[in-house]
């Protein structure tokens, strides 16, 4: 389970005329996530979907408020345990192309405090689950774009996170690829994994999540079962859900 | 399991990740390996190849002359004379490596007039003789854009010397007189008492540091941008990000790959370097005989060489990483290198400037204290002392440069960033928008650059020049930054806060800067009872530049750093500073960098309190004018010591005194802080008048 509390971060934008203004890209979102469940986080571009997957995962420091993890009854608010159970995937974690997959993962595995025998195992039985013996000697650069997919999920697997936080994981995709990744979320939902996502697929979020936050301006404008959005809209397809509440938002700054 | 220390796992493993990425890149090895195994020798090839050229081309040159004379016949003998010896010289070949030649004597009807032959180059040289009044006077016209020419006519001068002595000695003897003892009454002769070892070592100490120092930049130079830059670009930054690492782990296994990297490729430099210059002494000694060499001797060179190379790879891997990490590509950090390379290189010459020492300062000035030391181990001056300070102040240096890369690793503004704070200075010119003041990185850059400037230049300009060298700095300190602010486009105006400001700001402004004279008064004097040794230090720092003329000293040591350093320090860093950050954190940051600025431990807290002051009134009046006024005012008064200390103290006694006493001290403060307090009253006042 993954918590966060009152999360805030607060850029520094340099305006024109020597005038400094202040935002918040993520203005006090709390949220949880429970194991087995997949949350879908939506919102328009800049509403502050990846500056909230990015500090909680700890890859930023929040300006205020509070990350923590939940295992069994252990909690564990330390940044560097955190990201220990934390599978965290986007656009922007590309892999080393100059090593093969079994390099890079190896050494993953020694990194996040496993041991050599262990990680060893730990590979092949994840290169068995996605199939990646063939190619798992080759360079990473050397490999197609859905193999490197696979080595990507492989590397949020090896130390066999709590949480998984995925930013946008099936953008930019093929069917089969982005298959892949959403079958991959299915399965660590059966194993009583937390699954954290953020995605522009309204479609994909409506059948994969078990609850959808909608985020717009760094705030979560609205959260619930996609059936509890669609009652409290009145709409009946997520995407109408989603203008809906974006031109109610939009209305009241206005007012 | 912990992994907040310095894992050494961690580290291992990601050096080792590290390694094998670097090293697959085909760059990297191709520095690290190519430019010592090829170059070099290919170095040594060219060289045999222009000597071989320069020996062939001086096989017996025959030079054709036109000799026009009055008496012609004893120099025409003497020619004779010349072109037989040499003839038989060649037979005997003794002296190959001397050229020999050939004159030709053409008839003087065969060309039309002289000047027509030498530039059509039918002749070499013209040789022209008339009776003098008794004497012979010869003159020998030559072509001096001309090497053969200009050769013919050395020669020809030669001969014309031997001819006048030999007419000398055969006078003396006509005149029955001991030739010998009147021509020679004394013998000379130079006897080299330098080893055949140091020999070399002088010669390998001038060039041995700069090709050390340029292999180790080379060497360093694409690891540190793969590491940093080049992963960035690849995306992979976010990637080890999201690992339970601690940027000092990431930081740390970083820096010890391209330090690593570095020091095996300038270890192969020694090496093949060694190599080639063995090879060509062995064969210079199959041809020429010389005296054996002792290569022992070096050892104790080559080791302290060898700690100085892995002293100099951390610090030169540090720094370049420094650099490198404000880049988001390759093609940026290979921009950002090269100013880098170019400083390093123009300190790397300090190997050849004859009769520097190095002194305890020196051996804290990075690069060149490298440079130095290596040739002094080289020339088998070991100093000790020397050896630590110059290799602990490489560690030190490397270390902070270490830290500083941490920070920069803890700003998500620079690890995230779209690029829009970075340097712009090496952004294409029409990219860039007009106004506002410079980004910070560019002004940090562009401070560095005038220290580095004003470090070397400016103190070499200094000894040289004494006065007009300081004035010289002063440009320094005014043009570098110019330059930066008007390529970027910026808005001069705001760069520099020129704007005017209420009267009575300046007002406060001069009243404010007696009363910090005041103070600053004990605060030096109590450095110096701190530091005894460093009160010459402070007393000779203008004086060695001193000329005589007190209004030049006014000039140069009160109004142009009035104006060239407020430029900088007021103007374009505390402004740009100032727009960035905290108004707090800007006046500190330009107050420090002003007291570093004046390099001198003891000057930094004095000058660092009058930076600030500065800072404040420049903050307060929203103008530079007042700023101006005050540092005027205060070098001023320092000017006016130095030129008349007799009338200043009698005027002021106390600012003549060597020690002060209890009551000098509560006086002093007393006044001073009467004074500022006052000044900052009226301050503040012009801070209210200017707001309405």
């Amino acid at each position: 389970m993954i918590v966060v509390e009152n999360l805030v971060k607060t850029f520094t934008r340099n305006e024109k005329k020597n005038k400094k203004s202040e935002f918040n890209a993520v203005d006090g979102i709390s949220l949880t996530v429970k194991e087995g469940e997949i949350v879908g986080i939506l919102g328009p571009n800049g509403a502050g979907k990846t500056t909230l997957l990015r500090m909680m995962s700890k890859l930023m420091n929040p300006s205020g408020g509070v990350v923590s993890i939940r295992v069994g009854d252990e909690e564990i608010s330390d940044d560097i345990e955190i990201k220990r159970h934390i599978g965290y995937l986007s656009n922007n974690t590309k892999l080393y192309g100059r090593l093969s997959a079994r390099e890079f993962l190896q050494m993953l595995g020694i990194l996040y405090g496993l041991s050599e025998e262990d990680t060893k195992q730990r590979i092949q039985q994840i290169s068995e689950v996605l199939s990646m013996e063939s190619f798992l000697d080759n360079r990473i650069e050397r490999l197609s774009t859905g193999q490197t997919q696979r080595v990507s999920i492989a590397r949020c697997l090896v130390h066999d996170p709590q949480v998984y936080i995925f930013d946008e994981p099936t953008l930019g995709l093929d069917i089969i690829s982005s298959a892949a990744i959403i079958d991959f979320m299915k399965g660590e939902r059966r194993r009583g994994k937390t699954v954290l996502y953020s995605t522009h697929y309204m479609e994909e979020a409506e059948f994969l999540c078990d609850r959808i936050v909608m985020i717009y301006r760094g705030k979560i404008i609205s959260e619930g079962t996609p059936s509890e959005l669609r009652a409290q809209t009145g709409k009946s397809s997520l995407r109408d859900i989603f203008s809906e509440l974006i031109s109610r938002e939009g209305m009241q700054d206005e007012n | 399991m912990k992994t907040k220390g310095l894992n050494t796992k961690i580290i291992t493993t990601l050096v080792k990740k590290e390694m094998l990425d670097v090293l697959r890149d085909k760059k990297t090895v191709l520095m690290m390996l190519v430019v010592p195994l090829v170059l070099y020798p290919l170095i040594y090839i060219g060289v045999m190849q222009v000597m071989a050229l320069i020996s062939s081309s001086m096989e017996t040159q025959n030079y054709r002359i036109v000799v026009e004379a009055e008496d012609e016949g004893a120099l025409l003998d003497k020619l004779m004379d010349v072109n037989q010896q040499n003839a038989a010289q060649g037979e005997s070949d003794e002296e190959k490596d001397a050229q020999s030649y050939e004159i030709t004597v053409v008839d003087a009807d065969s060309i039309s007039d002289y000047e027509t032959a030498l530039n059509e180059e039918a002749i070499d040289a013209y040789i022209s003789g008339q009776l003098q009044d008794g004497k012979m006077q010869y003159d020998v016209y030559y072509l001096s854009s001309e090497t053969n020419s200009s050769y013919a006519a050395g020669i020809i001068m030669d001969i014309l010397d031997d001819l006048r002595e030999d007419l000398t000695r055969q006078k003396l003897a006509d005149e029955g007189m001991d030739v010998q003892m009147i021509l020679e009454p004394i013998n000379y002769g130079k006897q080299d008492i330098a080893s055949s070892e140091q020999s070399l070592g002088s010669m390998m100490g001038s060039i041995l540091p700069f090709m050390l120092v340029i292999s180790l930049l080379i060497g360093t130079m694409y690891p540190a941008i793969d590491t940093t830059a080049g992963e960035r670009e690849r995306g992979t930054l976010e990637t080890i990000l999201t690992l339970p690492v601690t940027n000092r782990q990431l930081i740390l296994s970083k820096f010890l790959t391209v330090a690593v990297i570095g020091m095996v490729s300038a270890i192969l430099n020694i090496l093949s370097m060694g190599a080639v210059a063995l090879y060509m002494y062995k064969l210079m000694d199959l041809q020429t005989e010389v005296v054996s060499l002792d290569l022992a001797k070096f050892i104790p060179a080559i080791l302290v060489c060898i700690l100085a190379v892995f002293a100099f790879s951390l610090f030169i891997s540090a720094i370049t990483m420094c650099v490198t990490s404000f880049a988001r590509s390759y093609k940026e950090a290979n921009n950002y290198i090269t100013p880098l390379m170019l400083v390093v290189m123009f300190i790397g010459y300090i190997g050849f400037i004859p009769n520097l020492e190095l002194t305890q300062t020196m051996a804290m000035v990075p690069v060149a204290n490298i440079c130095l030391l290596i040739k002094n181990m080289m020339v088998f001056k070991i100093d000790y002392g020397a050896i630590a300070v110059v290799l602990l102040s490489n560690v030190a240096y490397a270390v902070m440069a270490i830290l500083f890369l941490s920070k920069i690793y803890d700003s998500e503004a620079i690890l995230f960033s779209d690029g829009k704070a970075g340097l712009q200075l090496f952004e294409r010119r029409s990219n860039l928008k007009k106004g506002g003041v410079p980004t910070v990185s560019d002004v940090w850059f562009v401070a560095a650059l005038t220290l580095l400037l004003i470090l070397y230049a400016g103190s070499m300009l200094q000894v040289r020049f004494g006065l007009a060298g300081a004035f010289g700095t002063q440009m320094i300190i005014l043009l570098v930054p110019l330059s930066m602010v008007v390529y970027t486009k910026r808005d001069i105006r705001r760069t520099y806060g020129f704007r005017q400001t209420a009267a009575v700001g300046y007002l406060g402004a001069a009243i404010l800067i007696v009363g910090l004279f005041l103070i600053n008064i004990v605060v030096s004097a109590g450095l110096v009872s701190l530091f005894p040794d460093s009160a010459e230090n402070v007393e000779t720092a203008f004086s060695d530049i001193l000329g005589g003329n007190a209004l030049a000293g006014l000039l140069v040591i009160a109004a142009a750093p009035a104006v060239c350093e407020e430029m900088l320090f007021r103007g374009v860093i505390l402004q740009s500073l100032k727009a960035r950050y905290r108004v707090s954190s800007a006046i500190l940051i330009t107050a420090v960098l002003f007291g570093v600025f004046h390099m001198s431990l003891v000057k930094f807290i004095p000058t660092g309190l009058l930076g600030l002051a500065l800072c404040v009134v420049a903050w307060w009046t929203d103008s530079i004018y007042p700023a101006m006024l005050m540092h005027f005012i205060n070098n001023a008064v320092s000017v006016a010591l130095m030129y008349y200390p007799e009338q200043v103290g009698k005027l002021l006694p106390v600012l003549c005194k060597n020690t002060l006493t209890v009551a000098d001290v509560l006086c002093l403060c007393a006044a001073g802080a009467i004074f500022a307090g006052i000044g900052v009253l009226l301050l503040r006042k012009s801070k209210t008048v200017n707001r309405q």
